[in-house]
């Protein structure tokens, strides 16, 4: 493994890797299930959104405990952590358009292309797992970060044709409207900040080659 | 991987009837480079306009596009494939064919469009998941 290579691979490093690996997969299943509970129209499988962002809260909190504990070398400790916060935000993200998802009446002709979003986002993150294997072993992550810039603007050019129907929704009051576009924009940002890891991770990449 | 995993699912058309001013400007307006056409009275009738044709066929031959119909220029019938085909058959097939896009259809509907762009972006997908690229 290419950490075990540069550093002193001792079991605090080993602790901090198998947490990221655990809080990315955690994030991979809290998209799948956000996918499904979209595609079959079950609300119930919110709920596993839910406990996977509290679970996922735990992990980031013990990555950095570890990390401040003396995991690896003081100049990476920042990155990582970082890192770790960004991947907390897309479960922040996915939990709140979850939530939003709860509660909004999603116009049919615009549900496929929400559907759509929601697929492309769990085969991202399935992405950003491959990234971070490849990382580890000392890849290069470039043709891993361009497959993630890929689905992104795929999910940009959804998000504009979704925003355009929109505009033509006539909606019953403000809050329907409200939780209507919270929806979408929640949906469709997902991608954004998953793409902000996947930069950082090359930047991490990266200090570790230097 | 297969096509339906790429495609894009949202299609813009444009009846016939319409002007190819018409099409220029909802191509321009939506940032795409092709209209699916119907034709009207023949549901499961369908052509296929891109820019290619409103340059080539119109623009650069000094015609202006408000007296054209975009029937008089579209390209029929459209080539559909089934949402199971693979990335490697879909590019055989647009090689054969000569054609840039590939609509993909269940029974007579039309579910999604697969352009070359789509193709390229996901080979590029592919070889990052380390699967075979053809």
């Amino acid at each position: 493994m290419f950490l075990k290579k540069i550093f002193d691979y001792g079991k605090k490093e080993e602790r901090v890797i198998e947490n990221i690996k655990q809080h990315l997969e955690l994030l991979c299943n809290a998209c799948d299930s956000f996918h499904k509970a979209m595609e079959e129209s079950d609300k119930n499988l919110v709920r596993e959104v839910v406990e996977s962002e509290r679970q996922g809260d735990s992990i980031r909190r013990e990555i950095i405990a570890n990390i401040y504990a003396g995991a690896f070398l003081p100049y990476l400790r920042p990155d990582l952590c970082r890192f770790a916060e960004i991947v907390d935000r897309v479960f922040d993200s996915l939990q709140e358009t979850a939530f939003s998802y709860l509660e909004v009446k999603l116009p049919e002709h615009i549900r496929d292309e929400c559907v759509r979003v929601a697929f492309l986002n769990a085969r991202m993150c399935e992405m950003l797992v491959i990234s971070f294997d490849a990382m580890l072993n000392g890849e290069d992550l470039r043709e891993k970060t361009l497959a993630i810039r890929i689905y992104e603007k795929k999910i940009d050019d959804i998000k504009f044709t979704i925003v355009k129907d929109l505009r033509q929704i006539p909606v019953d009051d403000f809050w329907q409207g409200r939780i209507l576009a919270e929806f979408v924009s929640g949906l469709t940002s997902i991608s954004d900040t998953m793409e902000d890891a996947s930069d950082h991770l090359q930047i991490i990449g990266v200090s570790m080659k230097s | 991987m297969k096509i339906d995993e790429f495609m894009t699912t949202r299609i813009a058309s444009i009846d016939g009837d319409r002007s190819v001013y018409d099409a220029i400007e909802k191509m321009v307006d939506r940032r795409i480079r092709s209209l699916l056409v119907k034709f009207t009275g023949r549901d499961s009738d369908h052509g296929v306009i891109t820019a290619r044709d409103v340059v080539f066929k119109v623009l650069a031959k000094g015609i202006n596009p408000t007296d054209i119909k975009v029937s008089s220029i579209a390209a029929r019938p459209i080539v559909c494939v089934d949402r199971e085909v693979t990335l490697a058959e879909a590019a055989t097939l647009m090689e054969k064919s000569h054609i840039a896009r590939l609509f993909v259809c269940e029974g007579e509907k039309i579910i999604g469009v697969a352009s070359l762009l789509d193709i390229m972006s996901a080979s590029l997908i592919m070889r990052a998941r380390g699967e075979n690229v053809p």
